[in-house]
């Protein structure tokens, strides 16, 4: 699904490679799944012309002669490119050399600029002839740019494939969404979209899906429904993914009820709900505190069937932990291993923070012990519940103990764990080693400087006052 | 649920932020201590802790107070001995609230 960084995304969609292993277009399917798959070493052989100040471009080794665009100039790029095809005899001859030479000018020039340079390159090296990745480098590029108010750059570009002989289609489409949503322009990609729609080049799931997770998460739920309506006139109905998107968008917003009302329309549109629905309205309950709640959905789990991943236990363990019911989550760690999951670094934090909360600080360092025995390495989320557990629950030395190995072993505190353990130390009149942990927390960059330095002094004035009323000594 | 948190309780107050890491004109005494003109409370804050850890002057029996050193006595009101509990009020003092902003 979409879930894959930009960045990822952006090698799929451009990068030759792909184009080698699959002649010409590959299907956006295939470009999803992908990413992971490009081989290493060729990438970076053709990042290299990638645009100067591009985040991979610390890993560019220039094995052919490298085009850093510095300057937007139209001349200055066209005389580049003549100097490079009048000195070299073994041009490259696939397009993706030139289409990386395109890439890299398009990131610092305009559109019009762009497909001016193309023309040239075209008209300078007839052996290149541009593929359909080389229109969705323009594509791309006049979709990206932020601050134009109208679609008609991106039609220019679209127009331009048109009468080159590749009509827009799916993955074009694609393409033009994911880079209007990347910069904002939400409105203008589902116009885009539409429009495209009514031209034969539909969205496929992926896109369609992306679309409505980024409405979602930066438009509004009621903006999402509208273009899942209006994607409805072009035969394209929301499908699993899509429920679950709007079910975790729910979730998120602590509106269960609309979230159990969306189960209900998914059932009846005859999707049978998966373990991923599940676990999502599971942690919303999670979120909320509603143990028993995050149990009936286990309970509706097994009813229908649903095996239970274990991601449903660490949810499950989180929720009940948090909702105070921790013997029942012990049990479920129990269950757990039994049904063939390894409790997690997740599993046993959540279990742990669940114990603090209970005030059995003790118990869940026993826990920690027991976690490293079972081969399960704690991360710094573990550490850092500990000691805020810990500290809360006066077993100040102890802390200090687990402070200073995680000191030895450079984990970053966190905001709580942080302030928490200073009020201890200060409590006990212990305010040097508070200072020390202060220098700890701005050298090992846990926190902003001001953040450290703000919780140090208002601990240092409540203890002033503190020591005025007489509270502690 | 807890990234909220944390950014949250740094952008709480962004008038108390100001006032930790806006650039001002220092006093003279402090100007001395410092060796430069301008500086924040938050760095200035750093840079006498820095001083006491560097020169040891923490009290050997009892780390929570310092035993100032001349050059320290300028800038803590002249006391030769300040608490750590003491130390970001003092520091604070240098830098009085700025009227209207």
């Amino acid at each position: 699904m979409g879930r894959i960084p930009q960045a990822f995304r952006k090698v799929a969609a451009q990068s030759p490679v792909s184009t080698l292993l699959k002649a010409k277009t590959s299907s956006v399917l295939q470009e999803e799944k992908a990413p992971p798959l490009v081989p290493h070493l060729q990438r970076k052989k053709n990042f290299s012309q990638k645009k100067p100040f591009a985040k991979n471009d610390s890993a560019a080794k220039t094995t052919v002669p490298s085009f850093f665009f510095e300057s937007a100039n139209l001349s200055d790029a066209k005389s580049l490119f003549n100097s490079f095809i009048s000195s070299t005899t073994d041009a490259p001859s696939e397009p993706s050399f030139y289409n990386s030479i395109l890439q890299s000018f398009s990131s610092v020039s305009s559109v019009q600029d762009s497909i001016f340079f193309l023309n040239h390159m075209v008209k300078q090296h007839p052996p290149f002839c541009p593929n359909r990745f080389t229109y969705h480098t323009l594509l791309k590029q006049a979709c990206s740019s932020a601050d134009e108010q109208s679609l008609s750059g991106v039609h220019n570009v679209l127009n331009l494939m048109t009468n080159s002989g590749f009509p827009p289609n799916q993955v074009s489409t694609d393409v033009a969404a994911r880079a209007l949503c990347e910069c904002g322009r939400e409105e203008d990609a589902v116009e885009l979209v539409k429009e495209l729609s009514t031209k034969n080049s539909l969205p496929d799931t992926y896109t369609y899906n992306f679309m409505v997770r980024h409405l979602v998460k930066k438009r509004s739920v009621s903006s999402a429904n509208s273009f899942i309506n209006d994607m409805k006139d072009f035969g394209i109905n929301p499908d699993l993914v899509t429920y679950t998107i709007m079910i975790d968008n729910v979730c998120n917003t602590k509106n269960l009820r609309e979230a159990m009302r969306l189960l209900r329309v998914l059932s009846e549109k005859g999707f049978k709900p998966d373990c991923y629905v599940y676990n999502t309205i599971m942690k919303g309950y999670a979120h909320l505190s509603q143990g028993g709640d995050v149990l009936g959905v286990y309970k509706r789990m097994l009813d229908e069937e649903v095996v239970p991943d274990h991601i449903t236990y660490n949810t499950l363990i989180f929720g009940l932990s948090k909702s105070g019911r921790v013997k029942d989550a012990k049990k479920f760690l129990q269950v757990m291993t039994e049904k063939g999951h390894t409790p997690d670094a997740i599993t046993y934090t959540s279990l742990m923070n669940g114990m603090c909360r209970e005030g059995d600080a003790l118990g869940a360092l026993a826990l920690l012990g027991e976690m490293e025995r079972k081969g399960c390495s704690p991360n710094s989320c573990t550490y850092n519940t500990l000691l805020l557990g810990l500290c809360k629950g006066r077993q100040l030395n102890e802390g200090v103990k687990l402070y200073e190995m995680m000191k030895k072993c450079d984990i970053k505190l966190e905001t709580g764990s942080y302030g928490t353990l200073l009020r201890a130390l200060c409590r006990q009149g212990r305010v040097a080693e508070a200072y020390e942990v202060f220098d700890y927390a701005i050298e090992s960059k846990s926190i902003p400087d001001i953040a450290a330095y703000s919780t140090l002094e208002s601990t240092l004035k409540w203890l002033k006052k503190a020591r005025e009323q007489g509270l502690v000594v | 649920m807890l990234p909220q948190r944390l950014k949250k309780a740094v952008t709480d107050n962004p008038k108390k932020v100001a006032s930790l890491i806006d650039i001002v004109n220092l006093p003279t005494m402090l100007r001395d201590f410092m060796g430069q003109s301008q500086s924040s409370q938050l760095s200035c804050f750093k840079r006498v802790w820095g001083y006491i850890k560097d020169n040891n002057l923490q009290d050997p029996v009892n780390r929570n107070v310092v035993n100032c050193d001349p050059k320290l006595k300028s800038i803590l009101l002249g006391k030769s001995t300040i608490d750590l509990t003491e130390l970001p009020p003092m520091i604070k003092l240098h830098f009085p609230k700025q009227p209207g902003s």
